[in-house]
């Protein structure tokens, strides 16, 4: 008997599956109140300097854990782990980027469900992290002063998907040519409701602003 | 090098479809990659096999099919192809636009007995 093909119209996103699976995550985070921030950035933007700073400020008051994702490596859960707060380092085995339930089995493995704030440390990319939904209640990114302002242009996603900007090592913007003004006018036209935090993680300038708005941020999601 | 961690969703997602449908043989996966989404047709032709290996994808083909970066202008309200015009409308200059199609990532469709 011949078989007879047949035509399967799915007309699916591929990242339907997991944006299903981060929702759900989401869900779970919300009945058991527990903030998950999303951080991103390219390599060497400053996420670890930024988070030590992050938590050094918030950790007296709010519970705080931390999960670092990478390739390979525990280097920046070494240096978080001095903070104090607990911390889990995540390996994605090649993967360029977390999904929603390798988030998952990191929140389980943290053990830490009285947090009011996990902050995930996501691989350092500007592009794969932006299209997998982790079932952050936020996302954040860090442009830093030396990857240039052209940088919404080039990765319009990520701007496009994030909740706050932290523009850093603002320290070193004589030295740069970096365009301030034509950065966040780029940003802004990819996202009018983005939240703008120029700081400088090594000397701590404009970090106070930044820590505000996470603080808000978490208490109005707790209430 | 993206394309191999999605290819392994696409793939996972295929299966499950398979189950759903109690397929027997896929012959081919026909996927919709817009031209301005992250996502490079050639990475995904070589990354497939490594992706469907020990699977009952093994024998199955992988279509791609490009969509085009459609722009509508708004200010004449031609439509116009944003990547090759850099985001400029042809026809009168303008840059104010929304993008109508060329985002996108999608399994089209599965051709199966």
């Amino acid at each position: 008997m011949d078989r007879e093909i047949r035509i399967l119209e799915i007309k699916e996103s591929v990242f339907e599956d997991n944006n299903k699976d981060a929702d759900r995550l989401r869900e779970d985070l919300k009945g058991q109140g527990t903030f998950l921030l999303n951080l991103m950035s390219s390599p060497g933007a400053g996420k670890t300097t930024t988070l030590i700073q992050t938590i050094n400020a918030l950790k007296d008051e709010i519970n705080i854990a931390i999960m670092e994702a990478d390739i390979d490596s525990d280097v920046d859960a070494q240096t978080i782990s001095e903070t104090g707060v607990p911390v889990i380092q995540l390996h994605t085995g090649g993967m360029c980027h977390l999904d929603a339930d390798m988030t998952r089995q990191g929140i389980h493995g943290l053990d830490a469900a009285n947090s009011d704030l996990i902050i995930l440390e996501n691989v350092g990319n500007l592009v794969c992290p932006a299209e997998f939904d982790t079932g952050a209640t936020k996302n954040a990114m860090i442009l830093s002063i030396p990857e240039g302002d052209d940088k919404p242009l080039k990765y319009p996603l990520m701007f496009e998907i994030c909740h706050a900007l932290i523009i850093n090592k603002i320290d070193a913007l004589p030295l740069f040519d970096f365009d301030m003004e034509a950065f966040i006018e780029r940003a802004k036209k990819i996202n009018p409701d983005i939240a703008i935090f120029p700081i400088s993680a090594k000397t701590g300038e404009g970090v106070d602003a930044w820590v505000d708005w996470l603080r808000t941020e978490v208490k109005l999601y707790q209430e | 090098m993206h394309e191999l961690g999605i290819l392994y969703h696409v793939v996972d997602q295929v299966l499950n479809i398979v189950e759903e449908n109690q397929l027997e043989t896929v012959e081919a996966i026909v996927l919709q990659v817009g031209e301005l989404s992250t996502v490079v047709p050639r990475y995904l032709y070589s990354c497939y096999p490594a992706t469907v290996v020990g699977t009952m994808l093994e024998d199955t083909k992988l279509e791609v099919e490009i969509l085009p970066a459609n722009a509508l202008c708004h200010n004449c309200g031609k439509v116009f192809n944003a990547l090759s015009n850099h985001g400029t409308c042809p026809f009168c200059s303008a840059k104010d636009h929304e993008l109508l199609s060329g985002r996108e990532f999608m399994i089209k469709e599965i051709r199966a007995y």
